[in-house]
């Protein structure tokens, strides 16, 4: 039986609570007692794409940055193609893309190549390798007339493609989206979810985990949707086994019927 | 060893490309540094007083010894502080984030985001001193070169581990340098930065040989002004040395713990 290329464990993490005035400089030291993520367990196979659903402040964020290695999480273990986070971190970030739709976290100044060279070799590429891999997804993501521009002079969509591809850039066997699409306007946005739909997910060669709240786009890319509310795993199936199991015709039924806010059907009598 | 080099050297040319897009930005700190040179001069022909020569080296001016001074405190400045502002530079614009999910560990972006600084505030020293030395009879003769490259690394290891404490600190409580508020502030006054330790009153004197930029200074001032050799030199350089030793491994496992921390807490990104 083949690895899965994501696995989540009972895992669990809790914050300290935000404070203000001088208890802010207590605040590292603080016990956790706010929870975002309450014992979610799942597995994610090789080259499938898992969709993220949830409110603000389900904890989906939480857990795209536990898996790349940005948090520790408070108990339970998560793994990336066999290797867990926190002990594992290097050789989990040797698998990993990561890409946050609000965070461009380019150097301004600096040209598209230039900076996608610069992270491409702090990922061990070498020179001569990480220039190939530009000029190869520099075509691919439409940025060959970007590439030798400073990035501040660059539209939000190059950037978020510029983004994308300096994930892709090591060639990662997983791909973590947290709302990629958060900061596009609807052309761009659909243009993304396009891009990826044909450069990443048909090649079948990435695991994509992405979270978003555009229930379109989780219907377009994810072959299952895990659903999370508060903390905890509510479901993780299909679209169509979702609609199926609780009797809804579209995605946000589902999601609003799962998450209670449905005022016609509870999720217990569902249960019965 | 290569791979470490190449990393660093990445650093160096990420900032160098950076920098090259403020064209002006050189030229004018050139520039300044004339002017601060001879502000320096000039200051020294007012307060050039028979009680001050007799307090410094013999044979030495006034204007050398505080243009000495003040540009290699500002090289302790960049030692004790550029650890933290390449810290916070990272997290506001956003790259701290990708920088840490790349194979490179942070104490290499840390160093590595170091060596700018220092390469560009050892040129500042150097053009301070060249145009002391062009216009007003700044004493370059007698430098002993190896000396004062000694110095310069003994003092960057020295004060680096107060960079890295300063950077914990930043990372786990988002503003405020300590390390340089209490150690460039008291050393304004008991290092012999502006004028020479032995007329303080004799508890600051006290106080002045437990600072450990009085004897970068020292050091530093011998090497430049007297030509004074690496045995000469072994007394300010062993204590500069065992302040490394200290430092670096305490300051490393502190910024260890407390990177281990925000990522524990969810502060990692918070201003």
């Amino acid at each position: 039986m083949t690895q899965p290329a994501i696995r989540v464990d009972v895992l669990e993490k809790s914050f300290p609570p935000a404070r203000s005035g001088w208890r802010a400089l207590l605040q590292p030291f603080e016990k956790p007692t706010s929870i975002a993520l309450a014992g979610i367990s799942f597995e994610v196979r090789e080259g499938e794409a898992l969709g993220l659903l949830g409110a603000n402040g389900a904890g989906k964020s939480t857990l795209l940055r536990i898996l790349a290695t940005l948090l520790l999480p408070t108990r339970g273990h998560a793994y990336v193609s066999g290797h867990e986070t926190v002990h594992d971190s290097r050789e989990v970030r040797r698998r990993l893309g990561y890409h946050a739709g609000s965070d461009h976290g380019f150097y301004a100044r600096l040209t598209g190549r230039e900076n996608l060279l610069f992270f491409g070799r702090l990922n061990q590429l070498s020179f001569t390798a990480a220039n190939q891999r530009i000029a190869e997804l520099g075509e691919r993501f439409h940025l060959s007339n970007a590439l030798d521009r400073q990035v501040r002079t660059l539209s939000s969509g190059t950037v978020q493609r510029l983004s994308l591809a300096r994930a892709l850039l090591h060639r990662p066997r997983v791909l973590l989206l947290d709302e990629p699409t958060r900061s596009l306007d609807a052309i761009a946005a659909a243009e993304f979810r396009r891009f990826l739909k044909s450069e990443i997910l048909q090649r079948g060669e990435t695991t994509l985990l992405f979270a978003s709240h555009t229930l379109p786009e989780l219907e377009l890319l994810a072959t299952r949707i895990a659903i999370i509310d508060a903390g905890r795993l509510l479901a993780c199936d299909t679209p169509p086994s979702l609609k199926q199991r609780t009797r809804c015709s579209t995605l946000e039924d589902v999601f609003l019927r799962l998450t209670g806010h449905d005022p016609e059907t509870s999720l217990q009598e569902l249960d019965q | 060893m290569i791979r470490v080099l190449s990393v660093l050297w990445l650093f160096f040319w990420r900032d160098l490309a950076i920098a090259r897009t403020y064209r002006t930005a050189f030229l004018m700190e050139a520039i300044e540094a004339l002017f601060g040179s001879a502000m320096f001069y000039y200051v020294s022909r007012f307060v050039d007083s028979p009680q001050l020569q007799h307090a410094l080296p013999e044979g030495k001016t006034y204007f050398a010894f505080s243009l000495v001074g003040f540009v290699f405190l500002d090289y302790l400045n960049v030692a004790i502080d550029t650890f933290d502002r390449s810290l916070e530079e990272a997290r506001d614009s956003g790259t701290l984030e990708h920088l840490l999910i790349t194979q490179t560990s942070l104490p290499a972006f840390l160093v590595g985001s170091a060596i700018y600084p220092f390469l560009r505030t050892a040129l500042r020293i150097a053009i301070y001193v060249g145009w002391g030395a062009a216009f007003f009879g700044f004493p370059l003769k007698g430098a002993n070169w190896p000396s004062v490259l000694v110095v310069l690394l003994v003092t960057l290891l020295a004060f680096s581990g107060l960079g890295i404490l300063s950077s914990s600190y930043v990372l786990l409580l988002k503003r405020g340098n300590p390390g340089k508020w209490l150690l460039l502030g008291i050393s304004s006054v008991v290092s012999g930065m502006l004028f020479p330790v032995s007329i303080l009153p004799h508890w600051l004197q006290v106080v002045a040989r437990l600072n450990p930029i009085t004897y970068a200074l020292d050091a530093m001032r011998a090497a430049l002004l007297n030509g004074s050799n690496l045995v000469e030199l072994w007394r300010p350089l062993v204590v500069l040395l065992v302040f490394a030793v200290v430092l670096l491994p305490a300051s490393s496992a502190t910024f260890a713990w407390a990177l281990r921390r925000t990522k524990a807490t969810g502060t990692l990104m918070h201003r």
